[in-house]
């Protein structure tokens, strides 16, 4: 076999080693016909050492993109999302970045009233949480069902990070509940996310 | 009527009298194609990707005369009507520019090449790395001359590599056409109109497997045998050309 160097670009279905010496990661998959790994996207191929606690010794070989794949909410991702509508027990949300990248096109998500916080979960008042328009931080849950994803967030980096008064100002949060109009003076309740300094 | 020369030449009138379309002595040994070519020789394939800005992914393709432009849309949501699916959807589209034959509107008789197209690419895209979500390929032929389905499947192939879908591997396809005793590969319109029967396969050179085979007219089993050895060979070498052009666009953006 062709030895490949550091670097290299490939394209789908090029050869990118043995499975018995590399371990397939992101953008790499592994024929069980043949034993081989094999690229599945177009770009540069970079081979990572594998972490030293774990069971298996082989190197990863991963490829990183020349173009970003376009993203895809996927469980255990954070998403920046906007708030379309808010009822009793669901909100309703565009998601618009998945973790650091925004997307082409938004996909539609769901805030359900016990995912909003975690503790108190049967207390919750969808309208003192979110407010329509509202930019908010949350984590996927799942795939959720056809229509939207299903978003939590019921820690307490995620919540409401943006959002503006009555008035037409942006707030400013003064506590994980409640947000204040530098205008105004109001205080408004939302679910507020704590920001890390 | 032909119009005479004789009548008065300020007015022009086209002929309404069909040329017959006289099929050309094949059994002929010397007959060669129209443009030169040998039996199994292909035409030169010029490949582009990034055509459209605006898509996800696009490529551009040109086989002599035939001109085709492929853009990728993906993965994005599903429409609402659509039942959950925990694989990704693909759903294809080609259309023909109006002007893409020699007589106007004529390209709509092709309905049935967006289901062959799925059905090539379905094989070849890796589903389950986009859950619930969709991948719309849209291919549009501006120029139709002959063999239109394999450089459509093969343009819309690189599309896809183009906007970053995982695939197992990139699909070439290519179509033979038999005229009497003769195989020729790759056939422009003309000689596809009088060609006795076709064979189009769409092959993943890597993994050495055909997504799909499409057969038409009248083959012999010897024949057949002959026609897909072409084909497969054919295949393979375009994909080198695809890759090839695939890694330019690659170093070329990151400079």
């Amino acid at each position: 076999m062709r030895q490949m160097e550091e670097g290299e670009v490939v394209t789908p279905g090029e050869v990118l080693g043995k499975a018995s010496e590399l371990r397939a990661g992101k953008g790499a998959y592994v024929s069980p016909e043949t034993n081989l790994v094999y690229a599945s996207l177009t770009g540069r191929r970079s081979i990572l050492s594998p972490a030293p606690d774990s069971n298996d010794q082989r190197p990863i070989v991963e490829i990183t993109g020349h173009k970003a794949h376009s993203v895809v909410p996927e469980p255990g991702c954070t998403v920046i999302a906007r708030v379309k509508k808010v009822m009793a027990k669901t909100a309703s949300v565009d998601i618009m970045c998945v973790d650091a990248k925004s997307v082409r096109e938004k996909f539609t998500g769901i805030i359900r009233q016990q995912d909003v916080r975690a503790t108190e979960i049967d207390k919750v008042d969808m309208h003192t949480s979110f407010r329509v328009g509202d930019i908010v931080r949350a984590s996927v849950l799942s795939l959720g069902d056809a229509r939207a994803y299903y978003l939590s967030t019921a820690k307490n980096e995620l919540g409401v990070v943006s959002a503006r008064s009555a008035a037409g100002a942006i707030m400013i949060p003064i506590s994980w509940t409640e947000m204040q109009c530098p205008l105004t003076g109001q205080i408004e309740k939302r679910k507020v996310a704590k920001v890390q300094t | 009527m032909a119009t005479k020369a004789s009548a008065s030449p300020s007015t022009y009138s086209p002929s309404t009298r069909r040329r017959k379309q006289e099929r050309p002595n094949i059994k002929d040994p010397d007959w060669v194609r129209s443009d030169g070519r040998g039996f199994h020789q292909c035409r030169p394939a010029f490949l582009r990707t990034g055509a459209v800005n605006a898509a996800a992914g696009s490529a551009y393709a040109e086989f002599g005369n035939t001109k085709v432009i492929v853009s990728v849309f993906g993965p994005r949501e599903s429409k609402k009507a659509m039942m959950y699916s925990d694989i990704g959807r693909l759903n294809c589209n080609i259309s023909y520019t109006t002007f893409a034959t020699s007589i106007r509107g004529q390209g709509s008789d092709h309905k049935e090449y967006s289901s062959m197209l799925h059905k090539a690419l379905e094989g070849a895209i890796i589903l389950e790395s986009f859950p619930k979500t969709t991948v719309d390929v849209f291919a549009l032929v501006l120029e139709s001359g002959g063999s239109d389905l394999p450089v459509v499947i093969s343009c819309a192939s690189l599309a896809l590599a183009d906007a970053g879908i995982m695939m197992y591997d990139l699909v070439a396809a290519v179509s033979v056409s038999c005229l009497g005793t003769n195989l020729i590969i790759d056939p422009v319109l003309e000689e596809e109109s009088y060609q006795d029967g076709s064979l189009m396969i769409t092959f993943m050179p890597s993994r050495n497997e055909v997504t799909q085979m499409t057969i038409t007219g009248e083959w012999s089993t010897q024949k057949i045998h002959e026609a897909m050895e072409l084909c497969l060979d054919a295949c393979s070498k375009l994909r080198t050309i695809m890759s090839s052009c695939l890694k330019e666009a690659a170093f070329a953006s990151n400079e």
